[in-house]
């Protein structure tokens, strides 16, 4: 079996800083402050999205995340002096995403597409203008926003909708891979056909 | 996600350390095959304004170095494999922490990392259970049928056959 | 959210933004000067130049001037007419940086690299811009002549770079597509351009484009969700206001190279069909028919002006089955191609009035003539990173918002002659080598001063 070494894909993780970028991925890494009504809201938030999977279906067909994550910060683990020991007055939320493409593309996505999405996870932080319009929105974020001092990705050339389309590829190419041998080379080349026209989009 | 307090005085060297890992060859984490993707950072403090609503301002006391990552199998086994391949690195980055054990690595800092852990809330993963492994085989994969696809058109039956195989292979 | 009517302020908008001049006016020569004495002198000689600034308020039919004038600036010109550091600050970083210096960003490297264009573009030496438009090659001559003299009586003024363009017959570009009819529909100026020029909205409808995506000073599609209805970013108030930002880059196209790869790659597509292929790449038949409409066989005629000839959409195409998804015209306007109402694309809308330069290499040649052509891509667009940028660097150049991983735009060829275009069927046929069909040869980045801030700029009032 041949190895093609992955090649090193066009520059399009822009309009970020360049600590946050690894070959196609992008890091982003926010924190913001939580009102009071974020603290039963956000729980309650966070279950109904892990419990009904189609809330996050128009995330998966935006395609250009990798892997995202929310935490709420209520209290920071103690460790001695000199950490200050004691609660935290506010709950603190923490997102961080890893995604393709332009940064300002990105949050635009989320302002237009995801407006009431971002609304339901930000709209108990503190400041937090609406997503639209999109620069105070695009403002708030760059305010909170801080740049990581290290990032890495396993696979830096790949984007998330790349890697998708590999692992579905994968599947569709198993059958022929197994049975290939076995086959007569007019039933091969008709069975082949049929598989390249049916992955072109993987490719 | 690891959320550890910056010893005093430490915070620059800890920043030129983590800032100066891309550029003394491959990232440390390379060394955990689980790793899918994952970051340092350091948050100096929360960010206050003065024209939000917020009735007091909230302020870190310290600096603290954030770890995240995204990686495949339980958290146990990955935190093994960190607290052992990344000692030495390891020494550097939480040996700069208030509260890590002397020698950083092993068990005594996977407890360290454990007792720092903040849960996630909720977390969206687009090819979930697709683990490192099988990611970068099928990313090979994709570009050797790209290569084929590309440079077999216009190929007789026969020969066309023969040259899937040799490029792909039998079940084995 | 329907936003109040817009008037445009037209008398005081250069011309040929909003609406296009014509094809009347088929030849036409850009000219970078550069300022080489003192800002006061400079400003003497712009005072009398802008008396002749073509503006946008139409004209009648009958009473066409012979030729227009237009006038633009670079960052380093701005300094040169004696604006302050502070007020070029408030134009955007971009434009002050300076194309040259995106070149990476923008793919223009290897043979389209900075260090190979043409004498005196990239290297801050052109400071003013001056577009001259004529329906005549007597006129053309004369508006050039007359250009020349005033810079020679003035002084301390030199032409660092010159190309002419002309209309190719058939408003084909070289490559031989019929070009340029699509763009954009702006609210209150071509309302009547919607179907096809606009947002593409449900049910086949669609809708202009807020007028502040294109001229500054005015709403824009964020001012339209706005409560507070605020205006986008701009440079200072008189220099911001009726302006725009403008793209010029010279595109060397080679022809020949382009006629052999496809010819070449032909041998192995369905049918032989060399003219097929060369469509599947573009999204359009040579006469400008698009392919969407009519993924078989080019229609006889194909009027580009005709009433409804620009509204189609690829939403009922979405495999690509008839028009590739990667097919040029479909990456640089998706239209509905990114799902979501548009939302995706919508912001990213560009002005272009760009002109074929040098003489068409006769058909059925395939051998290189050493003769320079290409086309002069020249755009209008409120933000050069959003619009402009945005679609070379993540539309033009990359695939992955297409779901084509790192596919870049066959037509615009692979610095380093790799890559390969995917021409969607059953089954599929893959199109390579991806060449080096096309060179940047030089650019710029500019901003168009409306007609108060010209007079601001001679004056020196403008800070």
């Amino acid at each position: 079996m041949s190895v093609h070494a992955a090649p090193v894909g066009p520059i399009t993780a822009t309009g970020t800083q360049q600590r946050n970028v690894d070959g196609q991925a992008i890091a982003i890494t926010v924190f913001s402050t939580i009102k009071w009504w974020g603290r039963p809201f956000l729980p309650v938030l966070f279950l109904l999205t892990r419990r009904f999977p189609a809330l996050t279906r128009i995330l998966r067909e935006l395609s250009f995340i990798h892997f995202a994550r929310w935490s709420i910060v209520r209290r920071i683990p103690y460790n001695g002096p000199p950490q200050r020991k004691g609660r935290l007055r506010y709950p603190h939320m923490y997102f961080e995403s890893n995604f393709n493409g332009g940064w300002e593309e990105y949050i635009d996505a989320f302002s237009h597409i995801l407006t009431r999405g971002m609304t339901a996870f930000w709209g108990s932080s503190y400041g937090f203008p609406k997503p639209l319009p999109t620069a105070p929105f695009k403002k708030y974020i760059q305010d909170n926003e801080t740049e990581a001092d290290h990032y890495y990705s396993a696979y830096p050339e790949a984007t998330s909708t790349i890697i998708q389309r590999a692992l579905a590829l994968d599947a569709k190419l198993a059958p022929l891979k197994r049975d290939a041998e076995r086959m007569d080379p007019d039933a091969f080349a008709a069975a082949y056909r049929a598989l390249l026209t049916d992955v072109q989009d993987c490719l | 996600m690891a959320m550890t307090p910056v010893k005093p005085g430490e915070e620059d060297a800890l920043t030129d350390y983590l800032r100066g890992l891309r550029t003394r060859g491959p990232s440390p984490l390379a060394k955990l095959e689980h790793t899918h993707l994952g970051r340092f950072v350091i948050v100096k403090d929360f960010h206050n304004d003065p024209s939000w609503k917020q009735r007091r301002e909230e302020h870190l006391d310290l600096p603290y170095l954030i770890f995240t990552s995204n990686f495949d199998g339980d958290l146990d086994s990955y935190l093994d494999e960190l607290c052992e391949k990344l000692a030495p690195e390891a020494e550097e980055i939480w040996g700069r922490c208030v509260g890590c054990p002397e020698a950083a690595k092993g068990a005594a800092l996977k407890a360290y990392l454990k007792h720092n852990q903040i849960d996630t809330g909720i977390f969206f993963a687009a090819y979930g259970h697709a683990t490192v492994g099988t990611v970068k085989r099928c990313l090979r994969q994709r570009d050797g049928m790209i290569e084929f696809a590309r440079t077999s058109q216009g190929l007789e039956r026969a020969a066309l056959q023969q040259a899937f195989l040799r490029e792909f292979g039998g079940t084995g | 959210m329907a936003s109040p009517a817009v008037r445009m302020d037209l008398g005081d908008i250069q011309g040929d933004i909003l609406r296009a001049y014509g094809n009347d006016y088929d030849c036409t020569s850009y000219a970078f000067v550069r300022i080489e004495c003192p800002p006061q002198q400079a400003r003497a000689w712009f005072s009398g130049l802008i008396d002749h600034v073509t503006t946008a308020e139409p004209w009648p039919e009958q009473a066409k001037p012979l030729t227009t004038l237009n006038v633009a600036v670079t960052a380093a010109g701005l300094r040169a007419l004696g604006v302050s550091e502070q007020v070029v600050g408030s134009f955007s970083d971009v434009f002050r940086s300076g194309m040259a210096s995106r070149s990476k960003l923008l793919g223009d490297v290897g043979p389209s690299d900075p260090a190979t264009w043409e004498k005196g573009l990239g290297s801050g030496d052109a400071h003013v811009l001056l577009t001259i438009n004529a329906q005549q090659t007597s006129d053309h001559q004369r508006a050039l002549g007359k250009m020349k003299d005033a810079m020679d009586a003035a002084g301390g003024l030199r032409i660092v770079y010159q190309e002419d363009a002309e209309l190719l017959p058939g408003s084909r570009e070289h490559f031989g597509y019929a070009d340029g009819f699509a763009q954009p529909a702006i609210e209150g100026t071509s309302d009547d351009k919607a179907r096809g020029g606009g947002v593409p909205l449900k049910k086949g409808a669609w809708r202009a484009l807020a007028p502040g995506e294109f001229i500054l000073g005015y709403p824009d599609e964020d001012t339209r969700v706005d409560p507070k209805r605020r205006l986008p970013n701009a440079p200072v108030d008189t220099l911001g206001r009726s302006g725009t930002y403008m793209v010029w880059r010279k595109l060397y196209q080679d022809v020949a190279l382009w006629r052999r790869v496809m010819r070449d790659a032909a041998k192995h597509y369905e049918g032989g069909d060399e003219h097929k292929l060369s469509a599947k790449v573009v999204g359009r038949w040579t006469n400008g028919a698009p392919l969407v409409k009519y993924p078989d066989t080019a229609p006889e005629r194909y009027g580009s002006k005709a009433a409804g000839a620009n509204d189609f959409r690829y939403g009922s195409d979405r495999d690509g089955m008839c028009c590739p998804v990667g097919a040029h015209i479909r990456r640089s306007n998706p239209r509905d191609a990114l799902g979501f109402e548009g939302h995706l694309s919508f912001r990213h809308r560009m002005i272009r009035r760009g002109m074929p330069y040098g003489k068409a290499l006769p058909e059925g040649v395939l051998s290189d003539d050493g003769v320079d052509r290409g086309l002069v891509f020249v755009s209008f667009q409120a933000s050069i990173s959003r619009q402009f940028e945005g679609v070379q660097v993540q539309w033009c150049n990359a695939g992955n918002i297409f779901g084509l991983g790192h596919d870049k735009d066959f037509l615009l060829g692979d610095p380093r002659g790799r890559g390969k275009m995917t021409i969607q069927g059953s089954p599929p046929f893959f199109l390579s080598p991806q060449e080096v069909f096309v060179r940047t040869r030089g650019g710029e980045y500019l901003f168009v001063p409306g007609i108060t801030a010209l007079a601001a700029l001679a004056d020196g009032t403008a800070g």
